[in-house]
């Protein structure tokens, strides 16, 4: 019962912060020659993803390369670290209210 | 946890900045230096980033997790010294000054250190909103508790 309610959160969560990982990489990097942007395939490792396996590594395609082979687009960071921080905080909004959901369940049960 | 790693990663890009603007201060400031312990004039610093997966293994001791994903940092990876020769100027009457009366003088262009700090204060700046969106995150899973 819990599994149902608290997994896929807790999934979407960790993916979240895996890739709001690599996103705070790449923005440290982001004068570093040679570096390439670091991201994960949201979509596919939410689909796929096997409980204690962490997401692979790809790299985004069509990023312009600078001279000196850093291809780190500073925007398109800040979209994503802004993005994943919503995204989070939103699920932890949700997986909140199911777990008082479940807590109200609990309550009234030990009260009659 | 990974999110606390991804702290540790932005407090790297922290850290290289400032190594980095502290060098570049350094050059504006000694833009007219013509004595070095050295000898001869001031010669413009500049750091090499390299990145460096070390920077995100502080808490490796806690975490079991597989590393495959786990977040490079960056460090400075060394200090060069501009070898260029320095640049030359008529002034004749300088204690410095040669037999002819040019002064060497360091080769050190403003416009350019100028730029190099703003790009390094605004790097800065990413990597302190990464850390402050990071750790939002992780007072949204603390609040999973209340």
């Amino acid at each position: 019962m819990f599994q149902g309610v608290a997994g896929n959160f807790e999934r979407y969560m960790s993916l979240l912060s895996a890739r709001q990982k690599l996103v705070a990489s790449n923005i440290a990097n982001a004068d570093t020659p040679g570096y390439r942007t670091q991201d994960i395939d949201f979509r596919a490792e939410f689909e796929s993803a096997v409980d204690g396996e962490s997401p692979a590594t790809v790299e985004p395609k069509d990023l312009p390369a600078k001279p000196d082979g850093n291809n780190v687009n500073l925007d398109r960071e800040a979209r994503l670290l802004a993005e994943n921080a919503l995204r989070f905080s939103i699920a932890s909004s949700f997986a909140r209210a199911d777990l008082s959901t479940i807590r109200t369940a609990l309550q009234e049960g030990k009260t009659s | 946890m990974s999110l606390l790693s991804a702290l540790s990663v932005s407090a790297s890009g922290m850290s290289a900045q400032r190594q980095r603007t502290e060098l570049l201060v350094e050059n504006l400031a000694n833009s007219d230096t013509t004595r070095t312990p050295e000898g001869g004039p001031y010669r413009r610093k500049d750091v090499v980033f390299t990145s460096d997966p070390s920077a995100a293994q502080f808490s490796s001791l806690f975490e079991s997790e597989a590393n495959g994903n786990s977040g490079v940092g960056v460090r400075v990876a060394e200090v060069v010294t501009d070898t260029r020769e320095p640049e030359k100027r008529y002034v004749p009457g300088h204690p410095d000054a040669d037999q002819e009366g040019y002064v060497a003088f360091p080769r050190v262009n403003p416009a350019e250190d100028m730029v190099d700090l703003l790009g390094a204060s605004r790097n800065y700046a990413a990597n302190v909103s990464a850390i402050s969106a990071v750790k939002d995150m992780i007072q949204k899973s603390l609040d999973l508790f209340r």
